[in-house]
């Protein structure tokens, strides 16, 4: 009698705890299917494997366009994945079709409202519930600088203002080097004219690229800051920008063949595996500002978790982001890349280089000062299809030598209107 | 005609005449279900691929015309709009300088696979040696994919390690050779890409066409005293006239679907100098989730092809009649 | 006397010709050379590369002979390279396209022949029409499909399975399919069906005692086509499929678009290599019946 009781709490125990039972899944759809961002989703994949779950992932190949393909597809097909690296508005877009988890009973009980930068909230919680986890920071608004071709040129430290930069550079070409190494795609291209209008006006970044306001974008601030991006193009680059890629762009600062680059942090993941040694071979440097004070402009790849209706993938949903939220994964999917850790409470004094802790420095006085921003170049602020129309007008500004800084301003601006 | 001989066809001779008074006394009779299958087994074979083709081609068509009417934006949505979208996608400079790729690069490159493909082939049909070698030279690049094709040529016209590289390492310190680079010649490096793909696919047809015109016909004009030249354009060129047709169409195709090509040859640059209306329709739709403007930009680029098709399908009608009315 | 007068007007007109043809030989060898070197060069590059090592690529250019005969990059490219989520190299790629593209190959190929013995022996009412309707398909372009392909294999519950891009690309292929054996087998004379129609030959006798026989060229031409165009094929191959079951395609562009880091160029010239064997291999020992069957059909 006693038993078969017992055998029916029993029963009754496991059923409600079934959820338990499940035996947690995923499969992460992304984009980083090559390389030293390979390496690192794979260690993630590792940590969920010892956590007991069952990994999965599909990287998909070439731009990030097919992995958006690939994810539509799958939505449409009633097969949304269960986790998939999205970032910045489009979480939130995505959000609108009402297919997203929730993961707020796990944010709360974690506690990831108050170790994430308030920057980042928005974007994971973009109707005020957690539908994504953020897996670093980067910073975008970095100059480095190649040591040997700086002492060469003499040019003594980084140039904290755009006035010192041009300077520089001027040193620069007299001593027969190239000043900015630079290859041109539309990403690249806007990396630099962000900064650039970062640097001169934090007015005109947050109306212009965190905005949208193509007032903003007709105004003398942003045809000053197309002045300087013209000077810089015809003079301080060379000219062989376009079909130029990556590694050889890395090339000219490790064979001193260039004095600076401007370039997010994981030029630091880059600068490693090419052998080149913090302080020795390269510097890093806030890039130039002309107010005077520590700015931020913040990059963040993220994993966003869609509605599952299989027990075993909604538990491998909450494994994942507590796994990704985790300070260890933090540490180290962040330690070789550059990035640091969208957690602001992770000690960086071990792995992490002098660069990436000046990094998290500059990004807790950027909060307290108010002037940490969302990067537009990379897809963190406004919505893709402004976004790609800015881009368009910046990467033809760069490789059309005949159009003025009025003309591009004011087809930044004509482009954006088109789209709403 | 086939080169087919009266010879393949011996066995079936060899068939007896069955006994034909019991066979149609047979069929004379009530229908059997035997009878009622083999009827209808042609339309039954054609069927499935009739609905699946049919789904493919107009379904999908008339679905992607819809979408272009509609609020879809991040994935499909049903409420009905207008012609909205094609405003907002004529009004774009990109689309403009895509469309303009398309149709430059359409005519020079069909016309310049063509002429390559008939020079390759009239050269070949001079009774060289090493035919197969030939042929399979100028066919392999068929064999890969346009991913491939673009990628080992970009690395081919990179100034910094391909031709320009090479040539200046042997000695000639000036040379260049920048197309992907520029941004008026790029879009002749995608087209002499495209051509080297494509011409062995002309060459192979025209080999075909040449080997079949009738030797007397040749012979005769030799007779009159035509000189080879002469005798190609007056004589030969003509009777292969349908397959220039032919290998139009297919290479048509092709030019519409550029797509991989450009992403790796150039990825559309310097700039946005050579983005086609395939890379931008599939822009709007996956990375901007913009999918009505990207439905209005696939619905015009089918319109470009029915601007080329449909006076080819006139044409063909018109010429099948003709042949109908001189038979008859 | 006038003989040899007549001898050397002969000899010196035949020594011209002679010189002419020699002349005229050599133009067109010289012309078959002048193009083989430019078809070959991107072929010589990838070969050369599959055995140069990266260093002396990153130093000397991508044109090049190898310095040092180097095999390290094929079985890197084979089994070893980090590339696509493990650290396998491509070979599981390769037979995740070899178990796509043979049975859509093959069977689009049948039913191609199927639809062009259906449409060019047994006409009836509409069947021209039909036949346009069908060639059509040649023409759609992938992104249009895309969506509309994911619903419905979505609903089909094929979704993100290797039957569901068996479908995508049979569906795709029967356009060209039927239209290559279509027009091949319009060149059968009728009379040959209508004999054996007499003899009392049904629908299935005529096609697997006189159809199929003469069809090798045509069927030789459908499948290099169709094998080719699948296995080269990326888009769909990468959207409709997920995780280990991705085609080789995918590794390939992988390895050629890699954004950030230095680019091996040994293993993506190895990776290119062994990726495009398959369809070499078919064009190579497929090219005489390639041309034989498009001589014979094809060509409307």
């Amino acid at each position: 009698m006693l038993t078969r009781k017992v055998a029916a709490v029993g029963a009754a125990i496991c059923l409600l705890t079934g959820a338990a039972y499940a035996e947690p899944k995923t499969n992460l759809l992304h984009q980083w299917s090559q390389g030293s961002d390979a390496a690192a989703i794979a260690k993630l994949g590792e940590m969920f494997t010892a956590a007991g779950g069952k990994w999965e992932q599909t990287p998909i190949s070439g731009h990030t366009a097919n992995t958006l393909a690939k994810l539509r597809a799958d939505v449409i097909a009633g097969n949304a994945p269960p986790a998939v690296q999205l970032k910045g508005p489009e979480i939130a877009e995505w959000n609108q079709t009402g297919k997203m988890a929730n993961l707020d009973d796990l944010a709360t009980k974690e506690g990831w409202d108050k170790v994430v930068a308030p920057e980042l909230l928005p974007v994971m919680k973009p109707a005020g519930h957690w539908v994504a986890a953020p897996m670093n920071i980067h910073r975008i608004n970095w100059i480095w600088g190649s040591t040997k071709a700086m002492e060469k040129a003499g040019i003594k430290e980084l140039p904290k203002t755009w006035a010192e930069f041009n300077a520089d550079c001027e040193k620069a070409i007299a001593a027969k080097l190239i000043c900015l190494a630079h290859f041109s795609q539309d990403w690249t291209d806007a990396t630099v004219f962000e900064v650039i209008v970062y640097g001169q006006s934090l007015d005109l970044f947050k109306k212009a690229f965190v905005e949208g306001d193509t007032a903003a974008m007709r105004s003398p601030a942003m045809v000053d800051a197309f002045k300087e991006f013209r000077l810089i193009v015809d003079k301080y680059m060379d000219p062989a920008i376009a079909g130029r890629d990556y590694d050889t762009t890395t090339g000219m600062i490790a064979k001193n063949q260039a004095a600076f680059m401007i370039m997010g942090d994981w030029q630091i993941g880059i600068f490693k595996a090419a052998g080149l040694k913090e302080g020795a071979d390269y510097v890093c440097s806030q890039a130039p500002t002309d107010w005077a004070k520590p700015g931020f402009i913040l990059n963040s790849d993220s994993v966003a978790f869609f509605e599952q209706s299989d027990p075993d993938y909604i538990e491998g949903q909450k494994l994942l982001a507590h796994l990704i939220m985790s300070p260890k994964f933090q540490t180290v999917f962040n330690e070789t890349k550059g990035s640091i850790p969208a957690r602001l409470d992770v000690d960086l004094s071990n792995g992490f280089n002098a660069c990436q802790q000046m990094s998290q420095k500059d990004l807790q006085a950027s909060i307290k000062d108010g002037t940490l921003v969302r990067s537009m170049a990379h897809n963190m602020t406004i919505l893709q299809k402004y976004r790609g129309a800015i881009m368009e007008v910046i990467t033809t500004f760069v490789n059309d030598p005949k159009m003025t800084p009025e003309q591009a301003a004011n087809a930044m601006a004509d482009a954006v209107e088109a789209q709403k | 005609m086939g080169n087919m001989s009266r010879a393949d066809f011996r066995f079936i001779e060899a068939c007896p005449m069955a006994n034909v008074s019991a066979f149609n006394n047979a069929m004379a009779s009530a229908p059997t279900w035997r009878g009622v299958l083999r009827k209808w087994a042609p339309i039954l074979i054609i069927t499935p691929s009739l609905l699946v083709s049919f789904i493919y081609v107009f379904v999908f068509t008339l679905w992607t015309f819809y979408i272009s009417l509609s609020d879809s934006s991040l994935l499909p949505s049903y409420g009905f709009v207008g012609f909205q979208a094609y405003a907002d996608l004529w009004a774009n400079q990109r689309w403009k300088i895509a469309y303009e790729n398309l149709f430059f690069f359409s005519a020079i490159y069909v016309v310049v696979s063509l002429a390559v493909g008939l020079a390759l082939a009239i050269a070949i049909d001079q009774r060289v040696r090493g035919e197969a070698l030939w042929r399979t030279i100028f066919l392999y690049p068929l064999a890969v994919s346009f991913v491939v094709t673009g990628t080992v040529w970009s690395w081919l016209y990179s100034p910094n390690a391909g031709i320009e590289f090479f040539v200046r390492s042997l000695g000639w310190s000036d040379f260049t050779f920048r197309l992907t680079t520029n941004r008026d010649l790029a879009i002749y490096a995608i087209i002499a890409t495209g051509v080297w793909q494509s011409t062995g696919f002309a060459m192979a047809l025209f080999l075909a066409g040449l080997r079949s015109v009738d030797p007397d016909i040749v012979k005769a004009a030799q007779i009159d005293g035509a000189s080879r030249f002469r005798t190609y354009r007056k004589v030969i060129l003509p009777s292969i006239a349908p397959i220039f047709i032919a290998v139009a169409v297919v290479l048509l195709q092709f030019a519409i679907k550029t797509f991989d090509l450009v992403v790796a040859l150039t990825g559309g640059g310097p700039g946005i100098a050579t983005t086609f209306p395939a890379n931008y329709v599939y822009d709007l739709m996956f990375q901007r989730g913009q999918i009505n403007i990207g439905a209005a930009g696939a619905i015009m680029m089918l319109a470009a092809l029915a601007v080329v098709l449909v006076p080819y399908a006139l044409w063909t009608v018109w010429r099948h009649r003709r042949e109908v009315a001189a038979r008859g | 006397m006038a003989d040899v007068a007549l001898n050397a007007e002969y000899l010196a007109a035949s020594r011209a010709e002679s010189r002419r043809y020699l002349w005229s030989r050599i133009g067109v060898y010289g012309f078959l050379a002048i193009f083989a070197l430019i078809y070959l060069l991107p072929l010589f590059v990838v070969v050369a590369n599959s055995f140069r090592s990266l260093p002396e690529i990153t130093h000397n250019g991508l044109i090049g002979l190898p310095h040092d005969l180097t095999l390290r990059a094929w079985p890197q490219a084979w089994s070893k390279f980090c590339v696509s989520g493990a650290c396998a190299g491509i070979q599981r790629n390769f037979y995740n396209s070899l178990m796509m593209t043979i049975p859509a190959t093959v069977i689009s190929t049948l039913l191609g022949a199927l639809n062009g013995y259906v449409l060019s022996k047994w006409r009836f009412r509409g069947s021209e029409l039909l036949f346009v309707c069908i060639t059509l398909g040649v023409f759609m372009p992938g992104q249009i499909a895309l969506m509309p392909w994911a619903f419905i294999l979505g609903r089909l519950h094929l979704s993100n399975t290797i039957y569901g891009l068996i479908l995508v690309h049979v569906a795709q292929g029967l356009s060209f399919t039927t239209l290559f054996c279509r027009n091949y087998y319009v060149n059968i004379p009728d009379d040959l069906i209508k004999a054996a129609r007499i003899d009392g030959a049904g629908f299935w006798r005529i096609f697997f005692k006189i159809v199929l026989p003469l069809s090798p060229p045509i069927l030789i031409v459908t499948v290099i086509w169709q094998f080719t165009g699948i296995w080269n094929e990326y888009l769909f191959g990468v959207v409709f499929t997920s995780g280990p079951q991705q085609p080789v395609t995918a590794a390939l562009v992988a390895l050629s678009t890699n954004q950030m880091n230095a680019r091996a160029y040994d293993v993506a010239s190895a990776a290119v290599l062994i990726g495009a064997l398959p369809p070499l291999l078919i064009y190579f020992f497929g090219g005489r019946y390639f041309v034989r069957g498009l001589t014979q059909g094809a060509v409307k």
